[in-house]
């Protein structure tokens, strides 16, 4: 490093080399258009190159990239869920998640922690019990565990949690994870731009041409893009980008807050949630504690922040940590959230050919970015539907087909 | 403290209400529309909409006009009207 900055003083033209290159004009056509540059689009975008030889891409996003959802999230990553199809997906997510820093040349922090999802009462316990066996029948490590247990990892805890909802066990996933959202979308784009895929920032998508049923542009302020197939990878944004391509869409909106508190000396090395105090707490590689709770109450298209949120949140965190009675939170955010009724995610083909959805990640997409990544490609790519994404396709609702994945959450919505 | 404007109540902290949803008459034929469709299918765009809130304390339901872009409440009315 001493030798680089010397190297440096000496020459002019000292730039670190940028992680992606992108043409300043739009081109008049491209193979594919993906809209929404987060971890989602990006990975999308980067297995589309690496795999099956695309390059001619363009991700437009209206804002700049990873500052959706992929930059608000809490960066918890599991996959101790409850249906067949939700454990078997996020189970390759985690394999893919735990290479990610080798494939995309970026360290991505991924960091195991163990994950805890505490039970206050026997009815949570028993959900844990369910889960739990489900979770080991698909070789994913999950088990119930003792108040006893929970205290040996995380001393800290107050296991009366206040007196009031005292706390019988918990459901432990070794593999729990965090890991650096922002370095997730980064490293995609870098290793997408790489193979020729233009990422146009602070480029909105504002109409999408459809022509027989078949998608033949879209529309943008910096000119018309003339493609076959787009992608659409937009989180919060879903309903409106579905609405240009004439699609009703099944999802709600609403927001789903988070803070950081200011940064400690490592102290919590696992993560605690619990559903019944509707709360997740990990501490990030900063030393801050991240933290957040359920969905607002109400829907709502805004990324405002609430004072409530903050003091519901500390109120329940207190119960379970008492002495981070003097720490202070920094700061707080929020994120749209795109609810779907089955709090499954809808991805795949849609009746328009060539419009491809990546959607209703709700509360649980960070955790899926790679998997999504993968398959929405191998869709794309192919324009038949993945085999591992079936289950989620946007035509269940039309069968009463739902998915009815209770362990998507980590606290209740 | 955001608070809301009731006709019944005077001006009460919103955290004393519960959203209830959307208020969508159900419709006597659903026609051309499919079942599948009245369940699931939403415009959801930001917009605004009137709503049903409901007030724990007094168990009062009122209509809430709402703009789901900004969470600014028009327009508070009860249920009667």
């Amino acid at each position: 490093m001493a030798l680089r900055l010397l190297k440096h003083a000496f020459i002019e033209d000292y730039a670190e080399p940028r992680w992606f290159n992108t043409p300043p004009e739009l081109k008049k056509t491209y193979d594919i258009v993906i809209i929404g540059a987060g971890g989602h689009g990006l990975a999308c975008a980067h297995y589309l190159a690496r795999d099956h030889g695309l390059h001619n891409i363009a991700v437009l996003d209206a804002s700049y990239i990873g500052g959706g959802n992929t930059g608000r999230n809490t960066t918890i990553i599991r996959s101790n869920y409850l249906t067949p199809e939700g454990i078997k997906f996020y189970a390759d997510s985690m394999t893919l998640f735990t290479e990610l820093s080798d494939d995309l040349e970026t360290n991505i922090f991924y960091s195991e922690r163990g994950h805890f999802t505490l039970a206050h009462n026997e009815s949570t316990l028993r959900t844990s019990r369910w889960r739990a066996e489900m979770n080991k029948f698909y070789a994913v490590d999950s088990e119930v565990v003792d108040p006893d247990e929970i205290l040996r990892t995380c001393p800290q805890l107050r296991i009366d949690c206040g007196g009031n909802h005292p706390i019988e066990g918990a459901l432990f996933h070794p593999p729990g994870a965090v890991a650096r959202h922002d370095a997730v979308a980064w490293g995609y784009a870098k290793q997408a731009s790489k193979r020729g895929v233009e990422i146009h920032q602070h480029t909105p998508v504002t109409d999408i041409l459809v022509e027989n049923g078949q998608v033949t542009g879209v529309v943008t302020p910096r000119g018309t893009i003339s493609t076959r197939k787009v992608m659409c990878a937009v989180a919060g944004h879903t309903p409106e980008v579905m609405a240009m391509a004439g699609l009703p869409s099944p999802i709600e909106i609403f927001p789903l807050q988070a803070c950081v508190t200011e940064p400690m000396k490592p102290w919590l090395d696992t993560i605690i949630v619990s559903g019944s105090l509707h709360l997740y707490v990990s501490q990030s590689s900063r030393g801050e504690l991240v933290m957040g709770a359920a969905l607002d109450p109400m829907e709502l298209h805004s990324r405002r922040s609430t004072f409530e949120f903050v003091t519901g949140l500390c109120d329940q965190v207190l119960d379970l940590f008492p002495f981070l009675g003097g720490v202070k939170v920094n700061r707080q955010w929020a994120g749209m959230a795109d609810m779907t009724p089955d709090l499954a995610p809808i991805m795949g083909t849609t009746p328009i050919e060539g419009f491809y959805l990546d959607a209703g990640w709700g509360t649980y997409g960070f955790k899926a970015t790679p998997i999504a990544g993968l398959t929405m490609a191998n869709t794309v790519a192919e324009g038949i539907d993945d085999s591992r994404i079936r289950a989620f396709s946007l035509g269940r609702f039309d069968d009463f087909n739902l998915v009815g994945e209770k362990g998507a959450a980590a606290v209740g919505h | 403290m955001k608070t809301i404007n009731c006709p019944l109540l005077g001006w009460r902290p919103v955290s004393e209400f519960t959203a209830a949803g959307v208020l969508e008459p159900e419709p006597a034929d659903l026609g051309e529309m499919s079942a599948a469709q009245w369940v699931f299918e939403r415009n959801n765009v930001p917009m605004r909409r009137t709503e049903w809130w409901y007030h724990g304390a007094t168990q009062l339901w009122f209509k809430v006009l709402r703009d789901t872009a900004t969470d600014t409440i028009i327009d508070v009315t009860t249920a009667r009207d």
